[in-house]
Parts: C-alpha cells; structure tokens; sequence
C-alpha cells in the first residue's frame, strides 16, 4: 500500500515535470510546480506515516505550505504586477523537448540503478523519478527565456533534490531541513525582487536580451 | 555564550544598526568599529585554538579545527579591510552625489552582513549547516553586485543569481547523497551530518552513492569558489559590483567556498582513497588557469581583468590541493593567506581609479593614469606585481612551493603546462597594467580633474599595501602555526 502511494505521487511528479516542459502559458506551470511540490509533501506525510516518524510531518506540512501554497502564490503576484502572462517561442520546440526529455529520463533510471536501495521496490522509482527531474529541470533551465520559467526551472530541480532526500535516506537532520526551506524561500524572494527591478528596467523579462557582458 | 557565537553575533548586530537610518558619521563609525570587533574576535578565537583548545558551539555543530581558524582569520582580516575602504568608497560617490538613501542603507546593511555569512561558513562542522551559510554569502551579495543599479549589474546580478543557485542545489544534491552513503553508521538528529562523525565513519560509507555525492559536492561548490567551467558568473559579478564588496567576493567568499571543496575532498579521500576527488580538483585546478590566460590577454576592462586574476589564483590553489602531496596542499594554503594579503592591494587601487575615471573600461580611462593619479596608479602597479607572483613577493614563494611539489610528484605535465600558463599570464598582465598607467592620457577630462589626494579609500590601499609587502618578508609566527595546523588537517584527512 505505502509503495504504491509513493510510487503515484513519484509518477504524478515526472508527469508535472513533463507537463511544464509543454506548457507556454505561465500561470499553468506555476500552478504545475504548486502541485508537483503537493505531491512531494504527500510522499513525505507517507513515509511518516509508515515509518513512525513525527518528524516528517513537520517536513511534509511545510513543504505542502511552503512550496504547494506560498512560492506559487508570490510567483503569481509577480506576473500579474508584471502583466507577461505567456512564455515566448522557446530555444528548442516543444516535441523536441520532450523527445529529450524522454532521453533524460532514461538516463535517470539508469543512474539509479547504481544506489543500494536503488535496485529494489519504491525507492528504485524515487531515486530514478528525482534524477530524471533534476535533469529534465536543468534542461528547462537553458532552453527557456523567461525570468519566470527559469526560477520555476531551478524550483523544480530544488524538488528533485529532496525527492532524492525522501528516497535515499529517512529525511535530513530535521534542524538542517528547516533551515533549507527557509533559505530557498529567501531566495526566491530576492529572485522575484530582482526579476521585478529587470522587468522594471528592461521592460521585458527575457533574460536572452541580458547580453551585453561579454569577454 | 562562547567567544565563537559572539564572533558571529558581532557582524549580524553591525549590520541590523546599519540598517536603520542614522546619522552618516554614526553609521560609519558603527560599521568600521563592529568589523573591528569581529576580527579582534576572530583572532580571540584563533588564539584560543592555537592555545590547545577546540572551540565549539551548538553541540559541535560550529567547530574551529586549523582549517577554520585559518580561514576564519582571514576572512575576519579581509571584513574590517574592505569596511573601512567601503565607508571611504561611499563617501567619494556620495561626494559626486551618486547615492541615494536606499543605497546607503544596503551598504551598510549588507556588508557586515556578507562578512557574517562569510565568517559562518568558515567555522561550520556540520554540512547542512554548511549549505544554509554559503546560500546566506549569496543571497547577501546579491544586492551588493546590483549597488550601482545599472542595466548591467541586473544583468550581472541575473546570471550571479542563477548560476549560484544552480550550483547550490546541487551541493544539496551532494549533501543528501553523503549523508545517505552513510546510513546507519552516523546516527540520529543533527549531528549525523556532522563533518567529523563522517570522517569517522569514512571507511564504512557506500562508495557509489558516496562518489556520486562528492562530484554534485565539488562541481556545486566550485561554482561558488569560481572554478572553471562554472566561472562565468565571475567577470560580470565581479565587475559590476562596487569594488568593496568584490574583495569580500573575491577573497572572502572565494576562502570559505576553498573551505567547503576542502572538507568534501577530505571526506572522499578518507573513504574513496585519495586519487578520486585530488583528480577532480587538478583537472578543474588546471583548466582555471587555462581558461584565465587568453581572457587576461585580451581584456578591456579593469575590474574584469582582476575577477579572471581571481579565477587564476582560485586555479592555483586547487592545483595545489589536487597534486596528492603534503607540500602541496602547504604551498596552496600559504597560497590562499597571501592572495588574502595581495587582493585587497589590487581592488582597492583599482576601485579609487575606476572611481575617479568614472569608468572601469580600458578605452574610457584612456591610459597614462600614471600622469593623473600617482599614488593609486602606482599601489596598482606594485599589487599587480605581487599578484602575478613575482619576487621577492608572498605569492611567488607559494606558487614555488607548489611548483615544486608538483615536479617532484606524480604529476609533472600537469605542472609543466600550470607553469606554462603562469608565464603566459604574468606577460598578459604586465602588459594589461602598462596599457593602463603608462603614456599619455587619452581621457577627455584629463586636464581639468583634480589633483589626487590621500583620503580614506585610498589610505586603505597604501596601508593593504604595506601589510602585503612586509608579510612577503615576515611572516607573524602564530599566523604560521595555523597555516601549519590548517595543513595537518587537511593532509591528515587526505
């Protein structure tokens, strides 16, 4: 039963991860991420549940409140002060990326193979669905434009890594976790400050154009 | 509370004051006397290390071994540097009525903030804690390289961001992934991921996930430390920011970032046997110096032309760590303690130039500073020739040290090549300097500026100079001993 659970929420989470690759308009992917981080939350309440430890709750319900709920909620802020609502043409189109992330995710699995736990039941799928993220977030990364879609990008990576936190091991020092969370909320703060003085300056928030450093 | 806390709390209430409005002359005061303080408390600390003691705090989660001490010293030296020079920095801007309230207020908040990050960094045992505290120096800094809020410094600011990010979300990757190579034999709650208890428990970590941890480890904090190919972010950071807060980059968190490579390359060398991560270190080591050498020969701009200097001594040092000898890792730390002395030298004067010339730009500037600014051109002219590591200065001693190391070692190509590139450099330099203060001035304002006088900015130079030239010279006899311990520490883990 506990492995099933992990396993959907694990799949429902590369889903996500695939969808935002797909999806131009920017309240779609920012509300992809609130669930994709909702996902990861129900993957921490499970393993609390199965394992015992009161701990992880806390984990769980901060990632659901935190990254489910708050970042996705300032995001949207942001746009609509901003008013850009759509991602614009794209480095690479969207079936090319998705035929590479195909490949991506292949190659996650593959990885994954190599970890003791890797090789058997739920944690094979969330080491392999966590590498696939991290690369298929790096990807978005470099093939994406907008200032926006690059933080959700990085967001998504963030996840993938504590997908890996909940696969691997039985949760982070709980003192450690709590001050992770609170820097990437600091961070994504000063990104959305920063994104907002850029929009202000440059009236646009491809960052393509923030090219004149060279050399 | 312990000396170590009040060490870190010393910063943290500077930079809250600085924050708040106040007089200008207080705010000043203010920041320039609590730098003082955390360095008088660093030394404090060092002191009491170098007396026997292990200082610690939080249940051995801060825990100052020679490495931290050294590290900590240095950036606490660099902190009260780069302070003083800044209160001089901004009073030349705010002359030339350039800053408004909300640029004071950041400056003043965020530089003794920085150096707090910075300084926590240096003494953390515990590699979550690690992670929070190097995130802390970036989201710091971030608002310090957007200061002069031009479209470039957004731009730099952008990419600093980014880039630094994505490099700390993969340390955290590696973080996880040492932490669960060890499952089972470190234990519960906090101090599980402790540096120590996993040096402890080296011999029985899993070696896949282990070695999968120190690359994400390595490459995540490389970024930060500005190893090549992760240093792009460098140039543009380093020349936007306001040349105060680069030193603190270019020094400060380049230290603490060369802390971090540290601790990960001796836990792997304690567990996977020394080969695995000194590899990684000489290859990124070498290709920084490679990658700063044509870069230096064809810059156009003064600020940039220090930042891919920084890439090159950030090179060397990693080389020197990576070549799998005692005397080398030595020579990388003598290595570091006198880039911390000689930096400071080269930003200051170049700062007070870019400043009076109102531009960092080769072609702006119009050469033949020497004519027009003396005193500063000529402090450049000396911190070039001890940054390039010529004699009778430190950093040459420390590059021969590693020179040496690496000839007698396994690894005498590779050294060939690094003494190939350190040539190269030394020339791209010489005649990047002679370009900027020899000849004539092409600058049009040249003849109506005023003549230079000595005020704080540039007092702090000659006085970094100073410090610099002596230390080449003499060396303060505890200062060795942490360079001694810091060495043990980590030979004795490799």
């Amino acid at each position: 039963m506990t492995a099933n659970v992990l396993i959907l929420c694990a799949a429902g989470m590369l889903v996500t991860a695939y969808l935002m690759v797909g999806q131009k308009a920017l309240f779609t992917t920012i509300r992809l991420y609130g669930l994709q981080s909702s996902l990861l939350g129900i993957v921490a309440a499970t393993n609390a549940l199965s394992d015992g430890r009161n701990d992880l709750w806390v984990t769980a319900a901060l990632t659901v409140a935190l990254k489910g709920l708050l970042i996705p909620w300032f995001l949207m802020k942001v746009i609509d002060r901003i008013g850009i609502h759509r991602e614009i043409e794209p480095f690479l189109n969207v079936p090319a990326s998705l035929l590479i992330c195909l490949g991506l995710t292949v190659v996650g699995y593959r990885v994954s193979t190599g970890f003791p736990e890797g090789t058997r039941g739920a944690s094979h799928h969330l080491i392999g669905v966590a590498l696939s993220m991290l690369l298929i977030g790096l990807f978005l990364m470099v093939t994406r434009k907008k200032a926006i879609t690059q933080i959700l990008a990085l967001l998504t990576v963030e996840n993938a890594v504590f997908l890996v936190a909940v696969g691997v091991t039985s949760g982070m020092p709980f003192i450690v976790e709590l001050g992770i969370s609170f820097d990437v909320i600091l961070a994504v703060l000063v990104l959305g400050v920063l994104v907002q003085r850029i929009v202000g300056r440059f009236e646009s928030m491809d960052v393509s154009r923030l090219s004149k450093l060279k050399g | 509370m312990n000396l170590l806390v009040w060490t870190l709390v010393a910063p943290l209430v500077t930079a809250a004051i600085g924050v708040v409005a106040g007089p200008r002359r207080f705010r000043e005061a203010i920041m320039i006397g609590g730098l003082a303080v955390t360095f008088a408390l660093c030394l404090a600390v060092a002191r009491e290390f170098l007396g026997g003691a292990i200082p610690a705090a939080f249940g051995d989660a801060l825990r100052v071994d020679g490495l931290s001490a050294l590290v900590l010293v240095l950036c606490g030296f660099v902190g009260l540097l780069s302070g003083v020079y800044g209160v001089g920095y901004l009073r030349r801007n705010e002359a030339r009525g350039l800053i408004t309230p909300r640029m004071r207020r950041e400056f003043f908040g965020l530089m003794p903030a920085y150096v707090f990050a910075i300084l926590f960094v240096s003494v953390s045992n515990n590699l979550g804690i690690l992670w929070i505290a190097v995130e802390l120096t970036t989201l710091a800094s971030v608002f310090l390289v957007t200061f002069h809020d031009r479209d470039t410094s957004l731009e730099a600011a952008w990419k600093f961001l980014m880039l630094g990010s994505l490099g700390l979300a993969f340390a955290l990757l590696g973080t996880v992934l040492l932490f669960a190579s060890g499952q089972g034999h470190l234990g519960e709650g906090m101090a599980a991921l402790h540096w120590t208890r996993l040096m402890q428990a080296a011999p029985t970590l899993h070696p896949f996930t282990l070695r999968l941890g120190v690359v994400f480890a390595l490459i995540g904090y490389g970024t930060k430390a500005g190893l090549a190919p992760m240093h792009t972010w460098k140039p543009d950071a380093y020349g936007e920011a306001p040349s105060p807060a680069g030193v603190l980059m270019a020094v400060g968190m380049l230290n603490g970032a060369l802390y971090c490579v540290l601790r990960i390359h001796m836990i792997s060398s304690a567990s996977l046997g020394p080969a695995f991560s000194s590899g990684l270190l000489l290859t990124l080591g070498l290709l920084s110096v490679l990658v700063a050498t044509p870069f230096i020969l064809i810059q156009w701009n003064l600020k940039r032309l220090l930042a891919y200097s920084s890439i090159e001594h950030v090179g060397i040092m990693a080389i020197g760590f990576g070549l799998g000898a005692k005397a080398g890792v030595f020579g990388a730390l003598l290595h570091m303690t006198y880039h911390t002395l000689a930096k400071p030298v080269s930003f200051f004067s170049a700062g007070s130039l870019a400043q009076r010339y109102s531009s960092s730009d080769f072609e702006t500037i119009g050469g033949g500073t020497f004519a027009g600014a003396p005193i500063t051109s000529a402090i450049f002219v000396l911190s070039a020739v001890m940054i390039t590591g010529s004699p009778p200065f430190g950093l040459f001693f420390s590059e021969m040290v590693i020179l040496k190391a690496g000839f007698l070692g396994a690894h005498r190509a590779v050294t060939a090549v690094f003494l190939a590139a350190l040539i190269v450099l030394f020339c791209g330099f010489a005649y990047q300097v002679g370009r900027l203060v020899l000849g004539p001035s092409r600058h049009p304002a040249a003849g109506t500026m005023e003549p230079e006088r000595i005020d704080l900015g540039v007092g702090t130079a000659l006085v970094a100079a100073v410090l610099a030239i002596v230390s080449a010279f003499y060396l303060p006899g505890p200062l060795m001993a942490l360079i001694r311990a810091a060495t043990d520490v980590v030979w004795g883990g490799a």
